[in-house]
């Protein structure tokens, strides 16, 4: 069953064909509401989500991507919860400990590449609200720039000039050199 | 190194830096699913929008995936918020397109009186030109004085003599308008089928905006009651008992 004939049972009230959509859609629902900013707080988000998402779907314009109209629901509902907080919504990332695609002839190498990697995530863990979300979207998450438009809201212009200043805010922190 | 443009570099270590980040894994998928069904089910496809408490009422979050409805919810969270369940804890019940933000005090009154965005007066012509959805009129008022549609189109407003109004707008996915809220705290009320919540005293209205969740303090609202209704948000003000303002709720046309 593809997203189209999932949402068009969905919408005569075929709960089951739903289930496919939220199952297909999970992980990268929380990926994106935990890169957000929801943190441990993701799973609340994504099934908050699904939830709105199926009350919503007959606005859902058909001849339109699911993917990128559920994600901004996710994203929105994470932003209702940091601001709900009160406060920036933090960027809980860490690099996993098997990170190091060790070279076991090359351990300095290795180790450079890896401290390397730890300032990279730690100045987009800097970077301005907006400039980090456009630079999460587009390439933690891998969206293209419609997508992380619609996704986050914005129009694609500043979608661009988020991640260009971003960009270029993260090559001043970290220089050019590769490891 | 310098053969390539430098930002081809970082993109393409940003990208690999994504895949090496460390995402807790969320829930099995067909656990997810299973929720999710479970909390429509229980909704009928009636129920307004779920109502979320937030932290730290949202901590137990494998014992929230068994069914729990949006009415509990909601009482659950008004219940630890009075001044018996914890002190000064301030909780965000989302309903009907409205955040209602409960305090264990009374919050601070507004003294000044701004309009909506982009507030004006309209005539039946008007009126159908520019709501963005269909614009109901409660038949136990009758024809108000005075009709008002705001930002673009999202919230009409009618007006009837001694301070009595009803606001409709179409919430999307967001709120549109706050109300900060001390005790007594809202009773629950139902018009028909449909769930409200009946605020009885004055209290601090204001309105969020979409894009960046920038907060506009409106006025001091009267009693009010809210409620939604086919996917469409309902505030009455200014009806003296909740009696009253249901009956008049119930009547719209």
């Amino acid at each position: 069953m593809n997203d189209d004939e999932a949402i068009e049972r969905s919408l005569a009230g075929d709960q089951a064909a739903y289930e496919v959509l939220v199952a297909r859609y999970s992980a990268l629902a929380h990926r994106t509401a935990f890169m957000l900013g929801a943190g441990d707080e993701a799973e609340d988000v994504v099934q908050e989500a699904f939830v709105k998402a199926y009350r919503h779907l007959p606005g859902f314009r058909r001849s339109s991507p699911f993917r990128p109209w559920l994600l901004r629901i996710v994203a929105n509902e994470t932003h209702n919860l940091t601001r709900s907080r009160g406060r920036r919504s933090e960027l809980a990332l860490r690099l996993s400990a098997t990170t190091s695609a060790a070279a076991p002839d090359d351990p300095e190498g290795t180790a450079v590449a890896g401290d390397r990697r730890s300032r990279l995530l730690e100045a987009v863990r800097r970077l301005p609200e907006r400039e980090r979300q456009a630079v999460v979207c587009r390439y933690f998450l891998q969206l293209t720039e419609a997508e992380t438009a619609q996704v986050l809201d914005w129009p694609v212009g500043t979608v661009k000039s988020s991640t260009h200043r971003g960009l270029a805010r993260l090559r001043e922190e970290v220089g050019n050199e590769l490891a | 190194m310098n053969s390539r443009e430098p930002s081809d570099d970082l993109e393409a270590e940003l990208l690999a830096l994504g895949d090496l980040l460390d995402v807790p894994s969320g829930p099995p998928p067909s656990d997810v699913a299973a929720a999710v069904r479970a909390r429509l089910e229980d909704a009928h496809g009636e129920a307004p929008d779920p109502l979320r408490s937030h932290p730290p009422a949202r901590r137990r979050r494998r014992a929230r995936w068994k069914v729990v409805t949006a009415v509990v919810l909601v009482v659950i969270a008004i219940t630890a918020a009075t001044p018996q369940g914890r002190a000064a804890v301030v909780r965000i019940l989302r309903f009907a397109g409205i955040e209602l933000r409960v305090g264990d005090a009374q919050p601070k009154p507004v003294i000044s009186v701004t309009p909506l965005p982009y507030e004006h007066t309209v005539d039946q012509d008007g009126l159908k030109a520019e709501a963005k959805f269909p614009v109901r009129t409660p038949k136990a008022l009758g024809e108000p004085e005075r009709t008002t549609v705001s930002d673009r189109g999202r919230v009409v407003s009618m007006f009837w003599p001694g301070g009595v109004r009803l606001d409709q707008f179409d919430g999307g996915l967001d709120p549109v308008l706050f109300k900060k809220l001390g005790p007594p705290w809202p009773d629950y009320a139902k018009v028909g089928p449909y769930q409200a919540w009946w605020i009885q005293g004055a209290h601090p209205l204001g309105y969020l905006t979409r894009q960046d969740g920038t907060e506009i303090p409106l006025r001091q609202a009267g009693p009010t009651l809210i409620w939604q209704q086919d996917a469409l948000n309902y505030r009455l003000e200014g009806v003296k008992t909740k009696e009253e303002a249901v009956r008049v709720a119930a009547s719209l046309g």
